[in-house]
């Protein structure tokens, strides 16, 4: 999938979820979904399960970082570079 | 603890003796930025004498609204130096909280960021009675005198504090959930935070050499350790922004490269680090004591994080607010299997414990009561709330002219046979969800004020043995009832996010006790039976 429909789609998916906290916001792709309260630590985990679930992936912990998860276009680019890697145990 | 430059009555003193001491020493870290002690007195004498300027006197209240940053600890000096108390204003709540604290305790100056421009102009949109920003731009569409950082650098330095200024006077004040629908302000003088900063620096052995984490945000009495009592010991402390506060794995790998030796935060923000911060394969050998508060730590998970960390001693820190922390206990080794509460512990210093029965009647020791306290830590009472403040405290008679004002904590607690006291529950609807401090009144009190709901019940439901969330379920009045998603952003425009509930059921009547009154253990028991199903 080419980065920016998985920009659309994470988008797609924020703006449904924060509206169901009646949290409605347009996401920009650069804007902090952290710092922001935009999503909190609960909403990290529910946002890291829908990604492994939408895109068929395995994020594992230690990849849920500041460098790959703070705005929408480093998560693309996270999946991205994911995409390219073979799948490496441990 | 520094001794050195004379017995220090205001925090700000804390501040300036460390920057005599230690003028080259780290004070705060934030990511790659960093202020030593000599250029955060520095900083905020500057800002200190900016905000004179600007008219600000003993006795104001001023605020500051912006994120984890170097700059919202100048705020926090600048503000005392200049004779005023800082209220830390939560940089994630609605706007409508904003300015309700901004009109509760006169707020006309704000340390704020470019960040909360939006913010800032509904908050002008909203008429409140700002004069001063510092911190952003000149720009039209604020209103209102704005002064960049540029300009608080290039001022000279304010004096030290004037001999008018006692530790009996305000330093700060901290706003917390209140039953009655609005929040309250609990403040604190420079004595009572100084008074906890020098308990804690002494019994955690804190000294120049500790680097201490700053979890919390400002607006959490946690935070008065992490800053205060790291300036009494001339310590350094590491900021940690809200962005990383919520990713395990990164808040794993801070500790381990700014090599932390004291933490304190909440049982939830540990037990995230336990379960995906990947702790076993970190370096947190520097971690000589980890501080925890806010709500019961589960011991299976205490047990495991204490296994990771052997070198570390742990402590169980207790105490509302208006206490600061008035029990602790050292936890001995956990058994894995261990499934009884930890103990809050017993007294701190200077402090003086009562449990008392429903007639305030002290209870035989091992009954169960209400936990009142005495101590140099606690507060003088609610900003501008005498009733709150009066119903706040059992006064004691003595020997005139004293008298003993005990702080009624509102917890039930009982004495174990080693002398530890259990923290056993609450006396009233006050929760905390995830150390977030929530009064379930509050919540019920801004849903009525909607104007299609009749009636409105809030209760907690319990998800597993880690967390629980907050549920609600509406009567509607008659006509066109609203939905639970036009409730629920009514409530976030209202309430903090950790306090609008995770779900709002439409309903045609609430369950009744044989009293009439809302019964709300059924509403739980039967939101549990339907999600088991």
């Amino acid at each position: 999938m080419p980065t920016h429909d998985v920009k659309d789609v994470l988008k797609n998916y924020l703006h449904e979820e924060l509206d169901e906290n009646g949290n409605a916001v347009e996401v920009r792709e650069d804007d902090n979904l952290l710092a922001n309260g935009i999503i909190d630590s609960l909403g990290v985990l529910k946002l890291v399960s829908f990604i492994e679930h939408q895109f068929k992936v395995q994020i594992p912990d230690e990849d849920v970082t500041i460098k790959n998860f703070r705005c929408l276009k480093d998560i693309a680019s996270y999946l991205e570079t994911k995409k390219q890697q073979p799948e490496v145990e441990g | 603890m520094i001794t050195r430059g004379g017995f220090p009555y205001l925090l700000p003193q804390l501040l300036d003796t460390a920057a005599e001491c230690f003028p080259e020493r780290e004070a705060l870290r934030f990511f790659d930025q960093s202020l030593t002690y000599e250029e955060l007195a520095g900083r905020s004498s500057s800002l200190a004498r900016l905000l004179v300027e600007q008219g600000v006197k003993k006795g104001d209240r001023v605020g500051f609204y912006l994120e984890k940053s170097l700059e919202a600890v100048v705020a926090i000096y600048g503000i005392m130096k200049a004779g005023a108390a800082y209220v830390p204003v939560d940089p994630l709540a609605p706007v409508s909280r904003v300015a309700f604290i901004i009109q509760d305790c006169g707020l006309r100056h704000l340390v704020s960021s470019e960040t909360k421009s939006s913010q800032l102009r509904q908050l002008l949109d909203r008429r409140v009675a700002l004069e001063s920003v510092v911190g952003v731009e000149a720009k039209e569409s604020l209103p209102v005198r704005c002064i960049t950082w540029d300009e608080v650098h290039q001022t000279p330095p304010k004096a030290a504090a004037g001999a008018d200024a006692t530790e009996m006077d305000l330093a700060y004040i901290l706003y917390t959930s209140g039953s009655t629908g609005d929040p309250k302000g609990v403040m604190h003088t420079h004595r009572s935070a100084l008074s906890f900063a020098q308990w804690a620096a002494e019994t955690f052995r804190l000294s120049c050499e500790d680097r201490l984490s700053n979890h919390a945000p400002y607006h959490f009495d946690l935070t008065i350790l992490d800053l205060f009592a790291g300036a009494a010991a001339g310590a350094s402390t590491v900021i940690i922004g809200e962005d990383v506060a919520r990713l395990p794995a990164s808040l794993a790998a801070l500790i381990s490269e700014e090599r932390l030796s004291v933490w304190y935060s909440v049982p939830f923000a540990l037990m995230q680090l336990l379960q995906r911060g990947r702790l076993e394969s970190r370096d947190l050998s520097a971690l000589r004591c980890v501080l925890f508060a806010g709500e019961p730590f589960p011991p299976k998970h205490l047990s495991q994080l204490m296994r990771l960390l052997p070198h570390a001693a742990f402590f169980n820190l207790y105490g509302p607010t208006e206490t600061n922390v008035c029990t602790f206990y050292e936890v001995p080794a956990v058994p894995e299997d261990e499934e009884r509460p930890l103990p809050i512990g017993g007294p701190c210093s200077n402090t003086e414990l009562l449990v008392v029965d429903g007639e305030d009647r002290a209870v035989a020791p091992g009954e169960t009561g209400e936990l009142l306290v005495r101590s140099a830590a606690t507060m003088p009472g609610y900003w501008n709330r005498p009733e709150q403040t009066g119903r706040a405290f059992l006064r004691r008679s003595a020997t005139p002219p004293f008298e003993q004002l005990f702080y009624r904590t509102g917890d039930l607690v009982q004495q174990d046979a080693d002398g530890h006291y259990q923290f056993l529950g609450r006396k009233d609807r006050q929760v905390k969800v995830r150390g977030f401090r929530i009064e379930l009144d509050e919540i019920e009190v801004a849903l009525l004020a909607h104007a299609q709901v009749e009636e409105a019940a809030v209760y907690l439901r319990p998800n597993g043995e880690e967390t629980v969330s907050i549920e609600t379920a509406v009567v509607a009045k008659t006509g066109t009832p609203p939905t639970s998603l036009e409730l629920s952003r009514y409530l976030s425009d209202r309430l903090p996010s950790y306090a609008v509930p995770n779900s709002i059921l439409i309903v045609d009547q609430l369950p009744r006790t044989s009293t009439g009154k809302i019964d709300r253990r059924t509403l739980r028991d039967r939101a549990l039976s339907a999600r088991s199903t």
